[in-house]
């Protein structure tokens, strides 16, 4: 098309040219004059054609684009010329832009990005606030702001649960969400088929409305479960025992409001728990409104507070428990869904971007670096070009074409590589039981990051080579030959110190990735306080209508029975939650003789276990005994605490035979007597101190038992024992749900995620800067040995031996190298002060990590030495001495 | 013929205008035009007023189309715009003004300020 146009151009003025100077040459003719006459002269008045012709094309502003066609030509020419060149600075460019665009890709899915609803920005969550931070609100609470709050277009709620279905493969567990009926519509969510959920399916507590029980389910599920099939829709599965009625179809990123979490299945909200909906102080819903257009979020929160204050001044709660969660509202956006996952990992994300930026930085040091010796190469080339009257803008226009060129093949294959690194982040975040699901597929966003760090880098690179050019003299270039010119030499100085940079560079990478790995080899060798190795851990969930029942009490026995006869399974046992499992539970304690400070001070974990479970778990026994068959229901009321707790509550004085009650729960009568107290042992994170717990026998447990954990020790390798171990306990019941499969070691690995990510990245960042380092090392000492040949070879006929001038190299290397370790020492200071927080068991100034870093850098300093130094003394004196 | 005087720069462009908007001109006739309205007394350089053209074109103060000339030939014509008749009347009034400034300076007598 383009091309056509411009064809058409030069047609069109070749013709009226031509035009002109023939009816001139007529004109001369009727006049008098000859032919020949009338052409010459037509001519001559008529001045150069070419060069007329070029001033239309400049006037029609065409020049600049056969300009820049010409740059291309010439560079493209270039590149094939010396594809060596071409192929490091692309592949070091690509490092650098893929690693940016791949850590961006994830900071965009979990910090940036919007969900895609209708007017993200008009979403709050409508929060109950109190001095434990923030919370959602109980059922009958919503229902009064849904009903009466004006400044809202739409009130919904939602709350995201684990769901037992039934559908072709049997009993499942499912991550699924209890909605408002409103839910979509509010959102403004299509379904991709059938119909989505409506205010009238949530009409009836059990029964939902006019058409009977109904749900919609993701698109993931529908393609994992159901196999795609559009006749999903009318189909009947099981919720619990219940049959709903699938209608719809969703986009898995809009299910729940849970960024990275994905959700399978949606319910209206009326066929949960009718005593849930009742409920006037548990605050299970997440409540989210969206602001009519001309309301401001603060006219919002007063109306909803005062909403809520009328409904709170109606409820029987403790002072305490108000201050702690009901004390007021707080709207916080709900654009974004709920924050945990940006809140996780806000902090290595942005540590991250950092670190690949400094990556991006050393790759274009070092194509800047190569682009300066090559154009110290071309100098004589260009300056031809200015001695036969280019201009200088020219030139610095061919130096950016060039570094243009180079950097779009880096980005492009930059974008390749952001793609496969993101396939491998993805996989890494959604490993284990508690998966996160990115999207991290490229996206506009993506890209035109990609793009702005591309254009920026290829101006940043061609900016250097680029003035040098505009300052080259013609004279000096075409007369200085190879070397001996002062240009040369400042080039030379220009190059090394952008040697030290990227060395620089390097050491802040590397000491960097040593200080978090570091970290990481610390947490991950913590005192757990139980035993790591062996142990295989899943949960076992029965039927609801056994949840509580001696049935289920006696299974449990059973099972730890049978799975025990499994060879090489050494013991066995249950418990309401393993430690690392993501589960908790909290209860309020009154210790007589405790005079609580604050109402935390009341808190303690609470764990219902079976006898087994310290044993299986390594756990030893710090003082009175253990719980055995005999703590059954109907026996004296029992507990032990751990060492912590033990401390906190009764200082130095013996706890064994005190009694404790617990006040949050309907037993809050019954006396437990504390029999033992255990070794501490981590709970939730690695990093904290173990927190105070309570465990209670099964059987005498404050709450009715319904899903519950086993813990199996096993020799050898744990996960192997898994099949095995499920055999055994759908022998007993083949209906119990097993799921959440894993091993401690797993679950260790798992709760590092954040940690080993960053470990990982950036120990992936240190290797290409510290790759990079050696590149732009070796081509500068390269290029000095070439200049110092005449030097090198003075120094032989004088009797330096080869060892001496391997030493000359190698010590011009390690001085650069020095350098920059130096300069980086104290910006690794400093980045290690800003991620102090992040670091466990290591100092910001871990004289290790830096050591290493160091010494490691000189190893490569050393290596990338070697060949130009080789060659250096493989020198003939004699044809060096004579070379010019 | 009278002595021939040569052009100022910047002025070949009010000429062209001028010349366009007495009627569609190809560029040959352009230059006959700006010839007999000088007497032949203008230095212009033929082909200098191709990329002069050019440039009015692209900034939309003249228009192009082909058509057939007096001898029945193929030529591209050109014709003046709205905002070409704008900036000729501008240029005008501006040429004039500068004219009788400069011919005031030049023709003030010594002793008189």
């Amino acid at each position: 098309m383009r091309i056509r146009r411009r064809k058409q151009f030069e047609d069109d003025m070749d013709a009226e040219l031509r035009f002109h100077v023939e009816s001139y040459v007529d004109d001369l003719i009727r006049s008098g004059f000859s032919p020949a006459e009338a052409e010459r002269r037509a001519r001559i008045e008529f001045g150069s054609v070419e060069t007329k012709k070029d001033e239309c094309r400049q006037a029609w502003g065409l020049q600049r684009l056969d300009e820049l066609r010409a740059d291309l030509r010439l560079t493209f020419r270039t590149i094939r010329q010396n594809p060596g060149f071409a192929a490091i600075a692309i592949l070091s460019l690509a490092l650098g832009i893929g690693a940016n665009t791949a850590i961006f890709g994830v900071f965009d899915a979990v910090m940036l990005r919007l969900l895609p609803v209708r007017d993200p920005g008009q979403l709050v969550f409508v929060q109950s606030a109190g001095t434990k931070g923030r919370d959602g609100q109980p059922y009958p609470c919503f229902e009064l702001i849904r009903d009466r709050a004006r400044s809202f277009a739409a009130v919904s709620a939602f709350s995201p649960s684990d769901m037992e279905l039934t559908a072709d493969h049997g009993r499942e567990l499912a991550r699924g969400v209890w909605v408002s009926g409103n839910f979509y519509e509010a959102l403004g969510v299509r379904p991709l088929i059938g119909r989505t959920l409506t205010a009238s399916d949530d009409q009836t507590p059990g029964k939902g409305g006019p058409d009977g029980p109904v749900a919609v389910i993701s698109r993931a599920s529908w393609q994992q479960r159901f196999g795609g099939d559009p006749a999903v829709v009318g189909r009947t599965i099981y919720l619990y025992e219940h049959a709903v009625t699938i209608v719809g179809v969703m986009p898995t990123e809009t299910m729940s409001l849970e960024p990275g979490r994905p959700v399978e299945i949606a319910v209206p909200m009326m066929l949960s728990n009718p005593a849930m909906l009742r409920d006037r102080t548990s605050a299970w819903l997440q409540v989210v409104g969206r602001l009519k257009p001309a309301v401001r979020a603060e006219q919002a929160r007063a109306e909803s507070d005062g909403l809520f204050q009328a409904y709170m001044a109606d409820v029987q709660i403790s002072e305490q428990i108000r201050r702690m969660l009901f004390q007021r509202i707080e709207l916080a956006p709900a654009g974004q869904g709920l924050g945990g996952l940006r809140r996780q990992f806000s902090k290595p994300l942005t540590a991250l971007m950092i670190l690949a930026g400094l990556v991006l930085l050393a790759a274009c040091v070092n194509m800047t670096n190569l682009m300066l010796a090559r154009a110290m190469a071309r100098q004589r080339d260009f300056a031809v070009r200015l001695a036969i009257g280019a201009g200088r803008g020219r030139l610095v226009r061919q130096h950016l074409t060039e570094s243009l060129v180079l950097v779009g093949a880096g980005a492009t294959l930059g974008i390749v590589l952001a793609h496969l690194g993101e396939m491998a982040l993805a996989a890494f975040f959604a490993e284990g039981n508690n998966k996160i699901v990115l999207d991290l597929s490229l996206n506009v966003r993506m890209l035109l990051f990609t793009l702005s760090v591309a254009v920026l880098s290829g101006l940043a690179l061609g900016i250097v080579p680029a003035m040098r050019a505009a300052r080259l003299d013609p004279a000096a270039g075409l007369h200085g030959g190879s070397r001996g010119i002062a240009g040369n030499r400042v080039s030379l100085r220009l190059g090394r110190a952008l040697v030290v940079v990227q060395v620089a560079l390097s050491m802040v990478l590397l000491a960097g990735a040593g200080l978090f790995i570091r970290s990481l080899r610390q947490l991950e060798s913590v005192d757990l306080g139980f035993a790591r190795e062996g142990i295989l851990t899943m949960e076992v969930t029965p039927e609801r209508q056994l949840f509580g029942s001696s049935e289920w009490l006696a299974m449990q026995t059973d099972i730890i029975d049978r799975v025990r006869q499994i060879p090489g399974l050494r013991s066995a046992s249950w418990a309401t939650m393993n430690p690392l499992s993501g589960r908790d539970r909290g209860a309020i304690l009154e210790v007589p003789g405790f005079v609580p400070r604050t109402e935390t001070d009341k808190h303690i974990h609470l764990a219902a276990i079976s006898p087994e479970y310290f044993d299986t778990l390594g756990v030893p026994m710090r003082l009175g005994r253990g719980f055995s068959a005999r703590d059954h229901g109907s026996a004296p009321k029992v507990a032990i605490l751990n060492e912590t707790a033990a401390r906190f509550y009764f200082g130095n004085a013996n706890p064994i035979g005190r009694k404790v009650r617990f006040t949050n729960y309907p037993s809050r009568d019954l006396l437990y007597e504390v029999v033992g107290v255990v070794r501490d042992a981590k709970h939730d994170s690695l990093r904290e101190p173990a927190s105070r717990f309570i465990y209670l026998p099964i059987p005498q447990s404050v709450d009715r038992i319904n899903r519950l954990a086993l813990a199996a020790r096993c020799s050898g390798d744990a996960i192997t024992f898994a099949a095995p171990v499920r055999q055994q306990i759908q022998s007993v019941r083949s209906t119990l749900l097993i799921d959440n499969v894993s091993t401690m070691e797993k679950q260790i690995e798992q709760a590092l995620l954040r940690e080993r990510l960053v470990a990982a990245l950036s120990t992936t960042f240190g290797t290409v800067a510290l790759v990079l380092a050696c590149i732009g090392l070796y081509g500068i000492l390269a290029h000095a040995v070439t200049r110092r040949t005449n030097e090198i070879g003075i120094r032989m006929a004088l009797g330096a031996t080869r060892s001496g001038v391997v030493w000359l190299v190698l010590r011009e290397a390690f001085a650069l190298a020095g350098g920059g370790i130096v300069i980086g020492l104290p910006v690794v200071l400093a980045l290690g002060q800003v991620t102090k927080a992040s670091l466990y068991g290591v100092e910001p100034f871990d004289p290790l990590a830096f050591a290493s870093a160091a010494l490691l850098l000189l190893l490569f300093t050393a290596l990338a030495a070697t060949l130009p130094g080789r060659r250096a003394s493989l020198l003939d004196p004699t044809s060096a001495l004579r070379r010019e | 013929m009278g002595k021939q005087v040569e052009l100022l720069p910047g002025t070949l462009d009010m000429l062209i205008l001028k010349a366009v908007s007495l009627g569609g001109l190809h560029g040959y006739g352009v230059l006959l035009r700006l010839q007999q309205l000088t007497g032949g007394r203008l230095q212009i350089q033929q082909g200098s007023l191709y990329p002069a053209l050019y440039r009015l074109e692209r900034k939309g103060l003249i228009a192009s189309a082909w058509g057939e000339s007096e001898n029945k030939r193929k030529a591209k014509f050109y014709t003046l715009t709205a905002s070409g008749r704008k900036q000729l009347k501008a240029e005008t009034a501006l040429w004039r003004d500068f004219s009788s400034v400069v011919a005031g300076v030049l023709s003030a007598i010594p002793g008189e300020s």
